[in-house]
């Protein structure tokens, strides 16, 4: 039944290369052997340049000016204004003390963010995976059900997750029926911390305990067989044989759920809209307010927020490149 | 220092029975190869003796004690395996010393022993290294390290020279060897080459689906294989054989007739062959000569001259191959007809409906 499909293949194939043979040889005949390949490259360079480097580009001259116009040249030039703006704090620890106060609360909600869930995401896919890696039944089973929260979309998880919080949820509901109190889950301020690192952890780990889950399965079945003849207990098959080999997969599971942390945007905003006050509003959201949604709309405060951020990203990058390649020479 | 006794012993995966209830005994400070073609369970009985697979059925006793139900560490064992399996992520001193660790072992007591096994197989300076900088070969020696330092009981090789290329085969093959005398420990080793199972054994099992076919000394083996499978398996070249029929059966020896009605005879027992009785005559390469007139004329169909040795591929007139192995070279060409003659003594006869050999009647080079 394949023979029609890869005949008509075939045949689109070499309309295509008599199409395109004659044009690109003249080309060709331009440019060299060599610089030919900046012809092929040519439209993906477009489509980056106008959709990735360019704007990444004009927010340094976002961040460099003020007002809230969105011309560049209706915009007066204000040098780190807005830098020493973000930045001018008494005490970065009480963001009451900053000039811009909404700022640091997200810094301070992200850094938190970021430290729990990361930290308890990599504990739980870590577990998820040693317990999946194990002969277990129905291991297939449990393998996508773990998996498949990170097939929804970020609103359907934090519609989902609201439906069960709200007032009059199903949480609620089933305490109720234990004639147990009920808890205004996402009104009240540690609460809704807590829900949205809980609910970002079930949205990710999936993702994670599969990284961990391939990374586990690349460790060879012999080694574990030389260590069980060798006596190794399993504390210590695990501290000096599986972690030890599993570190490469964890250092890229760190640098990516640190980045994703770090930009976490979408289900917490549906779910808590940063609330309540600003108790679980984030860094992204910050931008996102600061410079979109609210009036004046502060485009310059927004990108110098959004270079600090990606600074941020970038040192932890770099950091984490770092560990990877002195732990592959080693 | 062990006594390895294998009473019964079963192994089954699910529905399928893979070992068929193995008796033996392994002698303490013994060489004892397991061998037989893929798949014959060889590697399963090993494992099983290791401890890495469970014990089905029967009773596995190290120095008379049953260790069916004890852990693969605590049965004193030690393995070297086909893959080195060697921590990745360890130095060569980490690799050995892990398991002495494991059971915590005095630290000055581990360097010693690091220190003597690392001497022993040439591997000192290479003790830092990570098993990603060493060659196949200094990859084995770690292997064989990890399980020297560990004073084992028994030493169990899984096939361990199959990663290596022929000519360093060769000289782990003496090493290990030489590591046997030296250390005088009971080893057990699997391997499929049969050449390494007579080079280097006391004793060698050969197994077949599950079952020992044979266990014995290599010349035993060699000389008086219980069946066609051992008949063929052991020996290089392979041994020739001929579909016969039975003509006369005396206490003195049999003759047998060929398809094409060449008579031959065999200098063995009859046990129970009759006259019409098919059955297949073996007879090692070896063992022919060639050149006599009186022998029976076979074609040439391919010669190789090792220059030391030369080997003849012939075809007898019934179609049957028949190789032929000369001392030294020869001038018979491709293409020729020439004749062989089967030396009585030599020759050996196995029952066709189960392949069982008859007993020679003289045994050995010597006669």
């Amino acid at each position: 039944m394949f023979a029609p499909v890869t005949t008509a293949i075939s045949y689109l194939y070499r309309a295509a290369f008599e199409l395109f043979e004659r044009p690109m040889l003249a080309v060709q005949k331009m440019t060299g052997a060599q610089k030919i390949a900046w012809v092929f490259l040519l439209p993906n360079l477009l489509i980056f340049g106008l959709f990735t480097f360019l704007p990444i580009f004009l927010n340094f001259f976002y961040a460099t000016s003020g007002s809230d116009r969105i011309l560049l040249s209706e915009r007066p030039y204000v040098g780190l204004e807005n830098f020493s703006s973000l930045l001018a704090c008494e005490n970065y620890l009480d963001p009451n003390s900053c000039q811009r106060d909404i700022f640091w609360r997200a810094v301070h909600n992200t850094s938190w963010f970021v430290v729990l869930q990361v930290g308890f995401m990599i504990l739980f896919s870590l577990v998820t995976a040693l317990v999946l890696n194990r002969n277990i039944p129905l291991r297939g089973f449990f393998r996508s059900v773990f998996f498949y929260p990170v097939l929804l979309s970020p609103v359907v998880v934090a519609l989902i997750w609201k439906w069960v919080l709200q007032r009059y949820g199903v949480l609620n509901a089933g305490l109720e029926t234990q004639g147990l109190p009920i808890v205004n889950w996402l009104v009240e301020a540690d609460w809704a911390f807590f829900w949205i690192v809980f609910v970002s952890i079930w949205a990710h780990m999936g993702f994670y305990t599969l990284i961990l889950l391939a990374g586990l399965q690349a460790i060879p079945a012999d080694v574990y067989e030389a260590a069980e003849m060798d006596g190794a207990s399993k504390w210590r098959v695990f501290s000096k044989i599986t972690m030890p080999l599993l570190m490469p997969t964890m250092v890229v599971v760190l640098v990516l759920s640190l980045i994703r942390a770090v930009q976490a945007f979408d289900e917490i905003f549906v779910l808590t809209g940063g609330g309540p006050g600003s108790a679980t509003l984030l860094l992204l959201q910050f931008i996102y307010e600061t410079g979109f949604a609210f009036r004046p709309q502060l485009y310059g405060l927004a990108a110098a927020a959004s270079l600090l951020m990606a600074a941020v990203l970038m040192v932890l990058t770099l950091l984490q490149l770092r560990a990877a390649r002195g732990r592959g020479e080693g | 220092m062990a006594v390895l006794e294998l009473d019964g012993l079963i192994k089954d995966y699910g529905d399928v029975r893979a070992i068929h209830g193995v008796d033996l005994t392994i002698d303490n400070g013994e060489f004892c190869v397991f061998v037989g073609p893929s798949g014959c369970g060889k590697s399963t009985l090993l494992r099983m003796i290791a401890g890495l697979e469970e014990i089905s059925g029967g009773e596995l006793r190290i120095d008379g004690v049953r260790v069916n139900e004890q852990r693969a560490s605590e049965r004193g064992l030690a393995m070297v395996f086909q893959t080195y399996a060697l921590y990745p992520h360890m130095t060569v001193r980490q690799n050995l010393a892990f398991g002495l660790e494991n059971i915590r072992t005095p630290k000055p007591e581990i360097v010693r022993r690091v220190e003597a096994a690392a001497t022993m197989l040439q591997i000192g300076p290479y003790l830092d290294r990570r098993p990603k900088q060493l060659s196949g070969g200094q990859r084995q020696r770690v292997a064989i390290g990890r399980a020297v330092v560990r004073e084992p009981r028994v030493f169990l090789f899984d096939e361990p020279l199959s990663n290596l290329d022929a000519e360093l085969r060769v000289t782990m093959r003496g090493e290990i060897a030489g590591l046997h005398r030296r250390l005088g420990n009971t080893m057990i080793y699997v391997t499929h080459d049969q050449v390494e199972a007579m080079t280097m054994a006391d004793k060698i099992v050969v197994l077949r689906d599950g079952r020992i076919e044979q266990a014995g000394t290599p010349l035993e083996l060699y000389n008086q294989p219980a069946n066609s499978f051992v008949a063929g398996f052991i020996g290089s070249p392979r041994m020739n054989f001929v579909d016969v029929t039975v003509r006369e059966a005396e206490a003195g020896g049999v003759v047998v007739s060929d398809a094409a009605g060449n008579d031959y005879r065999a200098a063995v027992a009859p046990d129970g062959l009759e006259p019409g009785d098919a059955a297949e005559l073996g007879i090692r390469p070896d063992h022919l000569i060639v050149g006599d007139a009186a022998g029976h004329a076979v074609t040439v169909q391919s010669v190789e001259q090792l220059g030391g040795e030369s080997y003849l591929y012939c075809e007898t007139g019934a179609g049957t191959p028949l190789t032929v192995h000369l001392a030294g070279q020869t001038g018979i060409r491709r293409g020729e007809t020439t004749h062989v003659v089967f030396r009585p003594d030599y020759t050996h006869l196995f029952r066709k409906s189960d392949g069982l050999g008859m007993k020679r009647l003289v045994v050995g080079e010597a006669v």
